[in-house]
């Protein structure tokens, strides 16, 4: 076990502690109010993350303590376990803010979607590191694909779009596994398409689309590919820009359209639905070179950002920590994410690699769309920031997700 | 594996490049918050989280020349009730006890309060009303109720305190009093005396920068206010509430007995100009009166025979008549330009003087004099009108004062007609009832015209901020000899002229009757004649104290009409009654002393008041102005209650009494 120990990638374990403990400042200041006691005070928001956070210290002990090799070989199991769980919530969930998303277990309440992510980047990895599976094989390509999708359509309808879309951070993974980079053009292309569509209208995006392909396919060195598929790419982005101009028309509701509308700044509203982004902009914008210092955030204690603890923790960093403070978190953030990559990189078993860039995956798509959203360049959807939000379910489910990686990490020399 | 080396080091770069230019977007868009617009997010956060808060200034009270309040704000509480905020346990606790202190208080069964209760907190209700307009001890008492004693988070309880202006004295001289509003837009609406001297009374609002806290808590930025609320200055009027007491009442009566539209009546000290009492009543469609508007302020109209006085003493100045001149009234109709003057008295005076005229208002007498001397020379006749003020406002500080109007030669209106028409009060003359009766007491303080006045002074607790001076507008509008000669005919009056029926014998008044016609330009007048009575005077005639006016409009004519019959009797009562001098105590106990029911008839005054010299008269159904005054010739302390007649005496009929004895009267 001590040889294990010096194993471990400590640089990662101190950037997640560094990271759970300025989360809990924040949130201490952001859930700070007169009847406040002691930091141990569960009655206070505060106090209970502070027990999450004591709690995963033990948690990490265990979860390091495992054999590396539990986790391979009972990655199927967790990962169908996950999806009963996921599933028992339409009978058994519990709705907080309109989401059913949540079982209730005493006083607590507990996520399984955090948990999910996990298991199916389990799954994934172990599909994926199977000898017979090639990516690169479309039938394999398809049960990958079912493999992601299946927890995320089940989770989708409950309704819970943030955590449904986490899951296409699985394509990171399957990327670097030889998944051909077509894929990803496609659906850079269709965001493209979806986003311009929404700017302007589908004629003008048509329009644009066919000057755009007649352009490049005259300007081609090579000889392929050749004119018909160029034809099919502009049809298939004229017919996408008009479906999508039709289901943001008649099959999105309102609030969703609200939502798009007004992070492209075709709609200003800060009264209503633009308003938590309007006050967390304010909160953040306010907080200049160094911010407000500890606790003497006005736009924090006056509770003007609603959900301030959870998913717009990160105005709290912003207002009373400044551009220097949030700058730092983005950083750490970012040397984390790199050094999970790099950690993958090393890894000599695919099941390891795979996993470690679904981690570096999973961890990105929450902090870039999380703090995208409290910043306003991405709408209002509804996840966590990593190890940051309030909320035990969510604290476990990345301090899993991440120490699962250091154990592997850890173990990769006993394949010699 | 097909893929070689160097085609995954480009997958790799890829991801981790889209991170970082991700990660970039986010730094970019950070910067550009907290840079670009950093300035303008943190004005909108200090807006958000500091406010000022208006700190309310007191507003000054009111009080009369006695000292006496006329009008003082006070604090007003509502309760309501937030059913959904407390725990069932304290809910469940606390509902009865509460319930049953709200049924001690309110006088509804306890049972019915816990029901509604219970209600409210069914259908979630979070502003239930529970009562409203409760003074400070009633609030401080229904604070500690159970239940509502937790608080406003655990127990409920919302209170919401309010400032209201009150008039101690009632209804008395409300719209002399009046009242100050400011709408939304800060625009004010003045009233009275609240109004004019709205910006001494107001005082200034103070101010206090808070900053929020957590929701809907606000915590001051620093111990003391940045802008220390000033309160109002008091305001001591020249207004005695006694007077004004013995006004309304006496114009009251008279309205109801007329039924008259409206009336006023105005109490001017001679020497000094201060409105001791001014009391102005309009009918409601149900016959009942109440301070509608300030007419004798705002109200001009054609003041009639009351005019003759001011026509009379041009003539007298300018030495074209004299007392004793003779004009002839011929049979009381005499005809200029194919229109009729007639007198009131059918058949006419014959050859009578000046003075005598001018003593039974002998229009055609009037006309005469006037006409015959100034026909040549109107202007003249005008411009001694002027030189007496009479075409001047007042410049009161009450706003709305009635235009003055003294119609000249080469005036639009200006016709043959003008002159003898102006002689008697007619001819488009315009006079409000103070504008006549500044002119009257100027003739009873020896020719001085002197401003009315309706505030002393300005103070800030003892201190006195400013005090309004006597004011004269003329020292001597005309002759003493002129005074004299005028004073002489208006006692006349009185003693053997139209106003004989108000003569009394103990008690000297002088004055002019005055019974004007109005509309008479409309087409139903002969079929519904209306006039507008008035009397005007002062008293007592040899040292002259008071000067007073009353003017009622629109009797109804089948009563009566002439301002001797209508007005005089006003003026009569206040003159009788007006050095009465009685302390007033709010309460005392019950009395066990019940009389039978006398005639009501305020002239039993005098028969009361000669036949008991040594026994108590009953009282019961005497106006309290008389009782009081009957029962201080006895030579009593009189203390009472309420107001209106007198229900209750304490010391019963027929019994013995002695100098300074106390006897307390209940009225109602």
């Amino acid at each position: 076990m001590s040889k294990t120990i010096s194993q471990f990638d400590w640089l990662s374990i101190l950037l997640y502690f560094l990271l759970v403990s300025i989360g809990w400042v924040n949130i201490y200041s952001a859930s700070l109010d007169d009847t406040a006691t002691s930091f141990f005070d569960l009655d206070q928001i505060y106090g209970k993350q502070l027990l999450w956070i004591i709690l995963s210290v033990f948690l990490i002990v265990i979860l390091l303590s495992l054999e590396a090799k539990f986790y391979e070989r009972f990655a199927s199991i967790i990962y169908v376990f996950s999806l009963f769980s996921i599933i028992g919530l339409f009978f058994f969930g519990k709705t907080i803010n309109g989401a059913t998303s949540w079982y209730a277990i005493g006083g607590f309440t507990i996520q399984p979607s955090e948990f999910a992510k996990v298991a199916t980047a389990l799954a994934l990895a172990k599909f994926t590191s199977d000898i017979q599976t090639n990516i690169k094989n479309l039938g394999d390509q398809f049960k990958a694909f079912i493999i992601i999708a299946l927890p995320a359509l089940i989770i989708l309808p409950q309704p819970d779009a943030g955590s449904a879309m986490v899951y296409a951070a699985f394509f990171f993974p399957l990327y670097r596994e030889g998944l051909s980079g077509v894929y990803l053009l496609i659906g850079a292309l269709g965001i493209l398409v979806f986003v311009l569509t929404l700017m302007f209208n589908p004629f003008w995006v048509s329009g644009g689309a066919v000057i755009v392909l007649l352009l490049t396919y005259f300007l081609r060195k090579k000889k392929k590919p050749g004119a018909i598929a160029y034809l099919s790419i502009l049809i298939v982005a004229v017919a996408l820009s008009f479906s999508v101009n039709y289901i943001f028309e008649n099959i999105f509701e309102q609030r969703h359209r609200d939502r798009f509308n007004i992070v492209l700044g075709k709609e200003v509203d800060n009264r209503g639905i633009g308003y938590n982004t309007n006050q967390s902009e304010i909160a953040i914008g306010s907080g200049s070179w160094f911010g407000k210092g500890w606790t003497q955030g006005t736009q924090t204690k006056g509770n003007f950002v609603p959900e301030q603890h959870t998913d717009y923790i990160f105005s709290t960093v912003g207002e009373e920590w400044g551009f220097i403070g949030s700058t730092v978190v983005v950083l750490l953030f970012i040397l984390l994410m790199l050094r999970i990559l790099h950690l993958a990189e090393r890894q000599k078993s695919q099941f390891n690699r795979v996993y470690g860039y679904s981690v570096a995956g999973i961890l990105f798509i929450h902090f870039f769309v999380n703090v995208g959203m409290v910043i306003g360049i991405f709408p209002t959807v509804g996840i966590p920031l990593p190890f940051f939000s309030y909320g035990g379910s969510g604290l476990w489910g990345f301090t899993i997700l991440l120490f699962i990686f250091i154990k592997l990490d850890a173990d990769r020399m006993s394949f010699w | 594996m097909a893929t070689t080396e160097k085609n995954i080091l480009y997958r790799i770069y890829f991801v981790a490049a889209c991170m970082l230019l991700l990660a970039i977007g986010v730094g970019v868009k950070l910067l550009d918050i907290q840079f670009l617009e950093g300035d303008k997010y943190e004005q909108i956060a200090q807006q958000r989280t500091y406010k000022n808060f208006v700190i309310p200034a007191n507003r000054g009270n009111l009080y009369d020349a006695g000292g006496n309040l006329l009008a003082t704000s006070v604090p007003k509480y509502d309760i309501r009730f937030d059913a959904v905020t407390v725990s069932d346990k304290n809910f469940e606790e606390n509902l009865l006890p509460l319930s049953e202190e709200l049924s001690k208080m309110f006088g509804k069964s306890s049972a019915h309060y816990a029901k509604t209760l219970r209600t409210a907190r069914a259908n979630k209700h979070r502003y239930f009303l529970i009562a409203r307009n409760l003074g400070y001890s009633e609030y401080i008492r229904i604070k500690n109720f159970p239940m509502f004693r937790l608080g406003s988070n655990r127990g409920g309880i919302i209170v919401e305190q309010r400032t209201v202006r009150e008039h101690p004295l009632g209804k008395m001289g409300e719209r002399t009093v009046g009242y100050e509003r400011q709408d939304d837009s800060g625009y004010y609406t003045r009233v009275g005396l609240e109004g004019a001297f709205g910006p001494y009374l107001r005082g200034k609002e103070g101010r206090r920068l808070k900053q929020k806290i957590a929701k809907g808590q606000w915590k001051p930025i620093s111990d003391n206010n940045e802008v220390e609320p000033k309160d109002g200055y008091d305001l001591i009027s020249t207004i005695d509430v006694k007077i004004q007491d013995i006004a309304h009442h006496a114009l009251l009566r008279q309205l109801e007995k007329y039924e008259a539209d409206h009336g006023s009546v105005v109490v001017m000290e001679t020497e000094t100009g201060e409105i001791k009492a001014i009391s102005n009543l309009g009918r409601t469609s149900e016959g009942t009166y109440f301070e509608k508007l300030n007419y004798a302020v705002g109200e001009s109209h054609e003041p009639g025979s009351t005019f003759k006085l001011m026509a009379m003493i041009v003539a007298l100045e300018d030495k074209v008549i004299d007392t004793s001149t003779v004009v002839d009234t011929d049979n009381g109709i005499m005809t200029i330009y194919g229109r009729k003057v007639r007198d009131s008295h059918r058949g006419g005076y014959g050859k009578i003087s000046a003075a005598k005229a001018f003593e039974v208002s002998s229009n055609v007498g009037l006309v005469k004099l006037i006409y015959d001397n100034y026909k040549d020379k109107p202007q003249q006749f005008v411009d001694g009108l002027k030189d007496m003020h009479l075409h001047e406002e007042l410049g009161l500080a009450i706003k709305g004062e009635g235009e003055p109007y003294i119609p000249a030669p080469g005036d639009k209106t200006w016709s043959g007609l003008s002159l003898p028409w102006m002689a008697y009060g007619y001819g488009s003359i315009q006079l409000t009832p103070l504008q006549t009766l500044t002119f009257y007491n100027a003739i009873a303080n020896g020719g001085e015209m002197v401003k009315p006045r309706f505030i002393k002074e300005v103070k800030e607790w003892d201190r006195t901020v400013e005090k309004f001076e006597k004011k004269v507008i003329d020292p001597a509008i005309c002759s003493p000899e002129t005074v004299e000669k005028v004073k002489e005919m208006m006692k006349n009056v009185v003693e053997r002229g139209t106003g004989k029926s108000l003569y009394e014998p103990h008690f000297s008044m002088a004055g002019k009757t005055g019974t004007a016609q109005t509309e008479y330009w409309m087409k139903d007048w002969p079929k519904n004649p209306r006039y507008i009575s008035s009397f005007v005077g002062f008293f007592p005639v040899e040292k002259p104290k008071y000067s007073c006016i009353v003017v009622i409009h629109k009797p109804d004519y089948r009563t009566g009409y002439y301002g001797a019959d209508v007005s005089g009797p006003v003026f009569k009562r206040i003159a009788q009654k007006i050095f009465t001098d009685t302390p007033v105590l709010d309460e005392f106990s019950k009395l066990d002393t019940v009389v039978p029911v006398i005639e009501k008839d305020y002239n039993k005054y005098f028969s009361v008041a000669r036949k008991y010299k040594e026994i108590m008269p009953n009282l019961k159904g005497m106006p309290a102005m008389d009782a009081i005054s009957v029962l201080e010739n006895l030579g009593l302390r009189v203390q009472f209650s309420g107001s209106g007649e007198v229900k209750r005496q304490s010391i019963s009929p027929g019994s013995k009494i002695s100098k300074d004895q106390i006897v307390k009267l209940i009225l109602g």
